[in-house]
């Protein structure tokens, strides 16, 4: 590690915290990050091993972030008493761009000049946020934690790369980060809020749809800071789910009888949004997931008829 | 979820995927030994030797595992050498090299991975051992010098691939995945074939197997898999004839052997021929059982008259009968 300099923490991620810093030897800019991935007796975990090996093939990508260098750290913290036995950790090697979607909506939301968001940029986002999940399920890779500040943005040259991947099945995505961080709920799927065990790349969609809306609305479609009130939320404008429109809903683990809710128009929450891309979002938030619409079927979608295509 | 060969990128939503197999095409380069690798082991009668040495120590090792983990760990191998550069080693070092790819493949490949058994491996073959800390460190520059790419893409994932071109049906598709199988794994220690690309060597050993087992119809399978995109005639034929050769020596050697056993008629050492023909663990635990008498049973005359089928045979035989430690002998001569 004596090869990067720590310019300054840049983020908590789900697994740890986030580090600019600077390679000495080429004064390249990258994106440190440490995970929970601890060696043990036995050397680099098989987990670790194969989740980082798979993370690194996926990263192949333009629409992945890509993961340059693996580091073993194995140097005792400076605080820690001389007795104390360390165990060595495994470092992160990212290209670091330099914002996210997340700080990208909200400086169009706040400050000196707030505007929304051109349109053709949230097209444009949208395709290449869809080209990057389907890469990744088409891998067998599920990302289970897309929300705006895990896609980050290279803003001169308009590109969208999706980030914090990889490493979620040798550890469930948890309610609570490392730093006891509320992980937020506002872009999780129904079908996982209601305790399903079986999930697919379904759960990916849903939150590509309110990543879509929250890009049209510059403010988050479904903000709930409880499981509960995320549903609720969820239902007050989708209307509460059906067995008809989602057959074995009322059967998953933590469905409860909830006040019965119409469907509200999906439009009125989007107000700036054309017919197609309404369309599109209706197909990304649809309670069923096997009808939500997957990845690589969104790119073939009218919304992004209009679309220069040959820029991909 | 453990590593699959045969399914490097972990695609478990659907069995094959046209746009995942387009993306193995893309960067099964980034899998394999440079081509400065190929052309200094060309070029040095030693850095041949310190290679071969390699792979038969981690055939030694790993004899008792899947042949898989053998392979894992051959690939791996070839690829830290050709970042590493071949030096002149001591003969621990070569050890400590050759087991740290095992345990990787292991960790990559086995459920339930465990460093002890990577010690037990070494302990069995009752040389040096190694601390825990200097195999870490060892597996470390491994990782280092591959860039943790350690879902090697090998010929074997391109196999599902290859076979559904052919459309060859179950459950004939399974007698011949095994062929290819035998065939690549025969074919590793080839120097000639790592200046083939990954898919080329798995087109090339399927039409080997195919020219085998489906005669008539190679023709049409030739044609099919030379009209993929991805497929360099020209580079496939060139391998093919490689594999060949690899594939006539061992038939060969068969001949050799079943040559010799028929004129001596005395227990002959059938059991080296059969550590060169596998990987597997059953011929190294024969091997093992020291002293064995060697004999051929009635009912193997009809499988004589087909080379392969004996020396199939014959192992599993040896394997019934190994806790016996012999194997009666009778009517040798009639072979």
């Amino acid at each position: 590690m004596d090869k990067y300099e720590k310019l300054e923490k840049v983020g908590e991620g789900t697994y740890g915290k986030v580090y600019k810093a600077k390679e000495k030897a080429t004064g390249q800019i990258v994106a440190l990050k440490k995970t929970r991935l601890e060696m043990d007796e036995e050397g680099v975990p098989p987990t670790a091993l194969r989740e980082v090996s798979l993370l690194q093939m996926l990263s192949q990508s333009i629409y992945i972030v890509r993961l340059l260098s693996v580091e073993h750290v194995d140097k005792v913290p400076k605080s820690a008493p001389a007795s104390a036995t360390t165990k060595p950790l495994l470092y992160l090697v990212f290209e670091y761009l330099d914002t996210d979607l997340k700080k990208f909506i909200d400086s169009h939301r706040k400050g000196s000049n707030p505007r929304p968001l051109p349109p053709a940029l949230i097209q444009s986002f949208l395709f290449q946020l869809c080209k990057g999940v389907a890469h990744c399920h088409s891998h067998g890779v599920l990302h289970r934690d897309l929300k705006p500040q895990n896609l980050l943005l290279d803003q001169k040259k308009g590109i969208l790369k999706i980030a914090d991947l990889g490493l979620g099945r040798a550890f469930t995505v948890p309610l609570k980060s490392y730093t006891h961080e509320i992980v937020t709920l506002w872009y999780r799927a129904p079908e996982v809020l209601l305790g399903t065990t079986h999930y697919s790349t379904g759960v990916d969609m849903w939150s590509v749809g309110c990543i879509f809306a929250e890009m049209v609305r510059r403010q988050a479609l479904f903000p709930g800071d409880s499981e509960f009130q995320q549903l609720l939320n969820i239902f007050k404008i989708l209307g509460t789910p059906t067995e008809e429109q989602w057959p074995g809903v009322t059967s998953l683990r933590d469905w409860h009888t909830y006040p019965k809710w119409e469907p509200q128009n999906l439009a009125r929450t989007v107000p700036t949004l054309g017919p197609d891309g309404v369309d599109l979002l209706t197909k990304m938030l649809k309670y069923n997931p096997a009808e939500r619409i997957s990845a690589k079927a969104a790119l073939d979608h009218p919304y992004f008829d209009s679309l220069d295509k040959s820029q991909f | 979820m453990e590593f699959d060969l045969e399914n490097p990128l972990d695609n478990s939503h659907a069995l094959l995927q046209w746009d995942a197999v387009a993306s193995l095409f893309h960067i099964e380069s980034q899998h394999t030994p440079s081509h400065t690798y190929f052309h200094s082991l060309k070029a040095s009668n030693f850095n041949i030797s310190v290679r071969r040495e390699l792979i038969s120590l981690i055939s030694k090792f790993s004899c008792s595992l899947d042949p898989l983990v053998s392979y894992l760990s051959i690939n791996y191998l070839d690829r830290f050498l050709s970042n590493h550069g071949i030096l002149k080693q001591k003969a621990w070092a070569l050890r400590l090299l050759a087991i740290s790819c095992i345990s990787l493949a292991s960790k990559m490949i086995k459920p339930g991975y465990s460093a002890i058994d990577t010690q037990a491996l070494l302990m069995n073959d009752g040389g040096i051992i190694f601390e825990t800390q200097t195999m870490q460190r060892m597996e470390g520059l491994i990782l280092g010098a591959l860039e943790w790419r350690m879902r090697s893409i090998t010929p074997f994932s391109f196999l599902t691939f290859f076979i559904t071109l052919i459309c060859v049906k179950h459950p004939m598709e399974q007698v011949l995945k095994k062929r290819v199988a035998e065939i690549i794994f025969k074919s590793q220690g080839e120097i000639k074939l790592l200046e083939f690309k990954p898919s080329i060597i798995a087109a090339s050993a399927l039409l080997c197997a195919s020219h085998e087992l489906f005669p008539f119809q190679y023709q049409s399978f030739s044609a099919a898999i030379s009209n993929c995109l991805y497929v360099k005639k020209e580079n496939m034929v060139k391998c093919y004839n490689v594999i060949q050769e690899v594939v006539g020596m061992e038939m060969e050697e068969e001949e050799c052997v079943i040559n010799e056993v028929s004129s001596s008629g005395t227990p002959v050492n059938v059991l080296d021929l059969d550590h060169k023909f596998s990987l597997s663990s059953e011929s190294e635990k024969t091997n093992n059982n020291g002293g064995m008498a060697i004999v051929v049973d009635d009912d193997d005359e009809e499988a004589l008259q087909e080379k392969k089928d004996f020396i199939i045979n014959k192992r599993r035989k040896m394997n019934n009968n190994n806790n016996n430690q012999t194997v009666h002998v009778s009517r040798i001569a009639q072979c």
